[in-house]
C-alpha cells in the first residue's frame, strides 16, 4: 500500500515541476529544488517500505480438495473416555487447522483412522492402513530417533510420499507426530504450508497429551490379536 | 568501491560488505524466536529481511525517524528560503508534509500486516507471585484434564496468568496479584467471591479486550495486564444453535502484551475449553 503513495507523489513532484516552468535541474540552489529534493526522498522511503511489507506478507495459497472417501473409524476395544479424547482432537484439528485426515498408529495397530482417505482399488471403501508397513518404512523410523514432530509442507517434493497410501492422493501437507516412542500421528493437510508454527506446536502439545491417554489405557489391555 | 578484510572474512560467517553508499539495502538473516519462555524447546527461525545491517536497530521504525527528519527540513527550507514562495513550491511542501505524516504512522499501521512478528515481548506483571491452585473436591480424570488445560494455555500463548472455572470448580494458574491479607487457604474463596460480584458466569460470548479497558473485573487481574480473553465452556458442540442448553463456565486468559490474541490463538483457545465439557 504505500508503494502507491510513494510513487504517486513521486509523479506529483515531477509534474509539479514541470508545470511550473522550472528548469529540471537536480541542484540544491533554490529552495524550490531543496524542497523538491526532500519530497522525493520521502517518496522513495515510501516505496521502498511498501517493497519491505511485501517480502513480509505470506503469499496466499488456495486449498485443494482432498480426494478420496470419508471415513471414521475407531478402534473399538478402547474405552469411552479415549474416545471423546481422539474425538476432541480431530475436532480441533479440523475446525482450526487446514487438517483433513488424521490417522493415527499406536502399538503397531492402526488406531484411528478420521477423515478423508484415499479409496482402495477399486472398492468404495477407505484405504486400510497397514500399521506394520508404516512403522517399518523410513518415515516413521526417522521420526521415532529424532523425537520431534516431521512437518513435510509440500508433499509432492518428498519421495517418502510412497509410505502413505492411505492420504489421498492431493495431500498438500503432512504433518508426523511421534506419540511418545509407542505410536505415530499422521495430520493431512489440504494447503501447501498450511500448518503455522503455532500450529505445529500445538500438535505436538496434543500429541504429548495423547500419548500419555494412550499409554495408560493400552497397558492396562490384554493384548489383542493383530487380523 | 567495496571495503572487505580479510579478518573479517574470516571470523565472521555472516560477510558484511561495507559500501560508502549509506542506504544498501542486503538481504540478513534474523532469527526470530518464538514465544516460549524457560522452555527446552526453542524453535527458531530464520526469516530474510531487508536491513541496514547495523546491530541494534529496529528498522521498522525507519520510516517514522526519516518522516521526522525530512519534515523538519522541510519547514526549515520553508522558514529560510527565499523571500517570494512561489506556489510550486508550496504545493511541493505540502505534498512533503502529508507524506511525512504517512511516513510516520508507516510503522504502527505495519503492526496490523499478516505477516508481521509481535514487536514487544512478553513481560512479567510486577509484585505478582505464581500460584497454581485447583478447587478440593474435583475428580482425578478433571485434575489432570484442568491441569493440562491451563500448562497448555500457559506454555503456547501470551497468556501470563489463566482462571478455569467450569461446573462449579476453579482452576487458577499463572501471575496473580493476591492482596496481603489472603492466606493460602483463602485463595479459592477470595477469587471466588470476586468472581460471583463480576457475573461472568454468565458469559455466552467470547469477549476479547486487546487494549487495557475499564472493564469491572479489572479489580482481580495482575498489574500490568494489557489483554484479557474471556472464553465461555459452551455445552453443545453445534455452535449453530441459537440458545445454548447450559454455559458450563469459563476460562479468563490475560496476558501483559497488547493485541496479544490473534484469530489463529482464539480458535486454539476455544478448542481447549471444548475439552472440558462434561459428556452428556
Amino acid at each position: 500500500m504505500p508503494i502507491y503513495v510513494g510513487g504517486a507523489s513521486l509523479l506529483a513532484v515531477l509534474f509539479n515541476r514541470a508545470i511550473s516552468g522550472i528548469a529540471p535541474v537536480a541542484d540544491a540552489s533554490s529552495s524550490q529544488s531543496r524542497a523538491d529534493l526532500l519530497t522525493l526522498g520521502l517518496a522513495v522511503t515510501n516505496v521502498l517500505t511498501g517493497l519491505v511489507w511485501l517480502s513480509i506478507r505470506p503469499k496466499s495459497i488456495t486449498p485443494v480438495e482432498p480426494q478420496g472417501v470419508e471415513c471414521q473409524e475407531i478402534y473399538s476395544h478402547l474405552p469411552e473416555s479415549v474416545v471423546s479424547e481422539i474425538l476432541w482432537v480431530w475436532e480441533s484439528l479440523s475446525a482450526v487447522t487446514c487438517c483433513k485426515s488424521l490417522v493415527i498408529v499406536y502399538d503397531c495397530q492402526c488406531i484411528v483412522q478420521i477423515g478423508v482417505a484415499a479409496k482402495s482399488l477399486n472398492i468404495d471403501e477407505p484405504f486400510a492402513v497397514d500399521a506394520a508397513k508404516l512403522m517399518q518404512g523410513s518415515l516413521y523410523q526417522g521420526v521415532l530417533k529424532s523425537g520431534a514432530q516431521s512437518y513435510m509442507a509440500n508433499l509432492s517434493l518428498y519421495p517418502g510420499r510412497s509410505e502413505l497410501p492411505f492420504l489421498p492422493s492431493n495431500t498438500q501437507a503432512v504433518i508426523l507426530q511421534p506419540l511418545g516412542d509407542r505410536g505415530i500421528a499422521v495430520l493431512g493437510g489440504d494447503t501447501i504450508r498450511g500448518f503455522t508454527t503455532s500450529d505445529q506446536t500445538w500438535i505436538s502439545y496434543i500429541g504429548e497429551k495423547l500419548d500419555a491417554t494412550l499409554a495408560k489405557y493400552m497397558s492396562s489391555m490384554p493384548s489383542v490379536v493383530q487380523e | 568501491m567495496t571495503i572487505l578484510t580479510t579478518k573479517t572474512q574470516l571470523l565472521n560467517p555472516l560477510i558484511q560488505l561495507k559500501t560508502p553508499l549509506p542506504l544498501k539495502f542486503r538481504p540478513k538473516m534474523a532469527s526470530i524466536s518464538a514465544r516460549l519462555d524457560n522452555s527446552q524447546q526453542q524453535m527458531n527461525l530464520s526469516v530474510l529481511r531487508f536491513t541496514l545491517g547495523i546491530p541494534g536497530l529496529d528498522e521498522s521504525y525507519l520510516p517514522r525517524w526519516i518522516g521526522y527528519g525530512f519534515g523538519s527540513l522541510l519547514i526549515l527550507n520553508h522558514l529560510l528560503g527565499s523571500d517570494s514562495v512561489s506556489a510550486a513550491q508550496l504545493r511541493t511542501e505540502a505534498l512533503g508534509l502529508s507524506l511525512a505524516a504517512f511516513s510516520i504512522t508507516l510503522p504502527y499501521l505495519g503492526k496490523f500486516l499478516k505477516g508481521a512478528a509481535p514487536l514487544d515481548q512478553t513481560t512479567l506483571p510486577e509484585g505478582a507471585e505464581q500460584i497454581f491452585v485447583m478447587s478440593e473436591n474435583v475428580s482425578v480424570a478433571q485434575k489432570e484434564a484442568l491441569a493440562w488445560a491451563t500448562y497448555v494455555l500457559l506454555r503456547n500463548t501470551n497468556t501470563t496468568s489463566v482462571l478455569i472455572l467450569t461446573q462449579g470448580e476453579l482452576c487458577i494458574r499463572g501471575y496473580w496479584n493476591l492482596p496481603d491479607g489472603v492466606s493460602k487457604d483463602n485463595v479459592l474463596d477470595w477469587f471466588k467471591s470476586n468472581i460471583e460480584e463480576t457475573g461472568l458466569s454468565d458469559l455466552r460470548d467470547t469477549l476479547y479486550f486487546p487494549q487495557t479497558a475499564d472493564a469491572e473485573f479489572w479489580n482481580i487481574l495482575p498489574q500490568g495486564t494489557r489483554s484479557v480473553l474471556v472464553q465461555p465452556v459452551l455445552l453443545s458442540p453445534n455452535p449453530s444453535m441459537n440458545y445454548m442448553g447450559n454455559i458450563e463456565g469459563f476460562f479468563l486468559l490475560a496476558s501483559s502484551m497488547r493485541y496479544a490474541y490473534n484469530e489463529k490463538d482464539r480458535a486454539w483457545i476455544r478448542a481447549v475449553s471444548n475439552k472440558l465439557r462434561s459428556k452428556n
